[in-house]
């Protein structure tokens, strides 16, 4: 899949723009703050409906702006297909985007924050495996969506201590939801770690065994009753705490290089990379699930990285499909597009 | 608002008060009704006091009514063995719309949700208990939304109501009736192949 051309009408720092990129790479360079990053997620929104550099709405409209729009042409090998996304301000002063999804429309994106998926705590490891697992599985999404309301829904009644009987039918449907979860992103795990033992070493160029596992507080189980038998469990803790303490939104991935916890080990350039390797293995499995490759949207991605590192990511990047890549120097690469961007502008460099 | 008179401003405030109205559609539907033939307006005026003053709840399903118990409850030919428990009476209408169920109904006024403070004692559901301790149900049919407050609804009263030793069934969810599988979301095509059933 590709995106043939991109009109934005005030988002960000774009008043107007029509850029029409390459199918293939796309090299964005630019001083800073001139909209490198903007026009990234300016695709992303097009494409997706969400931004993912933030989830407030309020952000992306150009500053003073009532209203956002993208427009753009996606492409794939059957034809092509018009999107457009509207960001509006409502009677209320809160934002709302309209627009259809396009339903084999997959974009991956990587950006400074997703370092946090290496060192970070536990919630952004589960924040980045679920973003897999609904582009992987559609159904993950609105699986999530229903899990945090039911969560807000169990803890207000945790804190109210209610009885086992008031509790049960919260407890019964966020084992069942939970469980949905837990398979959906058990399922993504393995997709992704075939293609990271691959993409890794790879790109670092040094043969080391990386592995990447899900940690759940029912271990291997799959039935909903090993979640409903470890809420029992907590229930004492969880009436003290007000909270629901076991299930999805708890458990973990575990990163790890050489059998040492992906935590644990020094250099920056080190943990960059692997959160790269992590979104350059979500190609593949995405591909497949989608029956179309998805657009790469890599910010400032090289950054950090020795020379040689550097050539092997470009390798990989570029056996990808369509690709925007930004980069506050130029970079020298055969066969890519060169873009500069300015003051909220693009131009073939 | 100074610069508008006084019962003008008097009647958007209110209007906007209304679920989905922000203050451009009121002052709009203001200008609108200023415009109108004062009969028309006054037929508006009459009516919204007609409905709170006419109208009831139904002292046996909690349906709103203008008569207790409301037509439903005192229709004879309605199977009394089919009881149907809906959340709210735009449900029942709903339900009605189809002209396929000829039991009864109970409506609860509410669904359980913690959040908004609502428990099993905010809902109908000690009528509901009396109803069928009174005999006639043989089966009671759980027709509440199927979002988590509807579902906790339901699972609550199915654990409540199985000493009671009547049948309990929950509504199925899957594909709207004249779609197409292509278009029709994820979940609800997850959830109706969960509920596939055989073809005999």
């Amino acid at each position: 899949m590709q995106i043939g051309c991109v009109q934005l009408l005030d988002f960000r720092n774009y008043r107007t723009l029509s850029y029409r990129p390459s199918g293939r790479l796309n090299l964005l360079t630019g001083r800073n703050a001139q909209g490198k990053t903007n026009a990234l997620e300016a695709v992303g929104v097009l494409l997706t409906g969400r931004s993912f550099r933030t989830t407030r709405l309020a952000e992306l409209p150009h500053w003073g702006a009532e209203a956002a729009v993208l427009t753009g042409e996606l492409q794939r090998s059957e034809g092509t297909r018009a999107i457009r996304r509207v960001l509006q301000r409502r009677e209320n002063g809160t934002w709302q985007a309209s627009g259809e999804s396009c339903p084999w429309a997959r974009v991956i994106a990587f950006g400074w924050q997703d370092l946090a998926i290496v060192h970070g705590g536990p919630s952004a490891r589960r924040a980045f495996i679920d973003g897999c697992a609904a582009r992987l599985y559609p159904s993950h999404l609105p699986a999530l969506l229903r899990y945090r309301r039911l969560l807000e829904q169990r803890n207000r009644m945790l804190q109210t201590r209610a009885s086992a009987e008031r509790l049960a039918p919260w407890d019964e449907q966020v084992a069942t939801v939970g469980m949905e979860m837990i398979d959906r992103r058990r399922r993504a795990v393995a997709a992704l770690h075939a293609e990271l033992t691959r993409v890794y070493p790879a790109v670092s160029g040094e043969p080391q065994k990386v592995q990447i596992g899900y940690r759940s507080v029912v271990g291997e189980a799959t039935e909903p009753a090993a979640l409903v038998a470890a809420l029992e469990q907590a229930r004492p803790v969880e009436l003290r705490r007000g909270q629901t303490l076991v299930g999805p939104h708890r458990d973990d991935l575990a990163i790890e290089l050489d059998g040492v916890d992906a935590r644990a080990f020094g250099s920056r350039g080190q943990q960059r990379l692997l959160a790269l390797a992590l979104r350059l293995a979500e190609v593949l499995p995405v591909t497949e699930a989608a029956g179309t490759a998805p657009v790469l949207l890599l910010d400032d991605a090289l950054s950090e990285l020795d020379p040689g590192v550097r050539d092997n990511a470009l390798r990989e990047i570029q056996a990808a499909e369509q690709v925007f890549l930004t980069s506050p120097e130029p970079l020298v690469v055969s066969g890519a597009a060169r873009w500069v961007v300015e003051g909220g502008g693009i131009a073939a460099a | 608002m100074t610069y508008y008179p006084e019962p003008v401003a008097r009647l958007i405030e209110a209007l906007q008060r209304l679920p989905g109205i922000g203050p451009k559609t009121a002052q709009r539907l203001t200008f609108f009704l200023l415009k109108r033939p004062a009969d028309e307006v006054r037929e508006l005026a009459d009516s919204l006091v007609a409905v709170k003053e006419r109208i009831v709840s139904c002292s046996t399903c909690f349906n709103v009514t203008d008569q207790d118990p409301c037509r439903i409850c005192a229709d004879p030919a309605r199977d009394t063995a089919l009881l149907c428990v809906v959340e709210e009476p735009n449900d029942l209408l709903a339900m009605e719309r189809t002209g396929e169920y000829k039991g009864r109904y109970h409506v609860l006024l509410g669904a359980l949700s913690p959040l908004e403070g609502i428990g099993p004692d905010d809902i109908k559901v000690r009528e509901l208990l009396q109803r069928l301790d009174a005999g006639g149900p043989t089966e009671v049919i759980l027709a509440t939304n199927p979002n988590v407050e509807g579902e906790a609804t339901a699972l609550y009263l199915a654990r409540l109501l199985r000493p009671l030793g009547v049948r309990i069934t929950r509504i199925a969810r899957g594909l709207p009736v004249g779609g197409d599988l292509e278009y029709a979301d994820q979940v609800t095509l997850s959830k109706a192949l969960e509920g596939r059933r055989e073809i005999v």
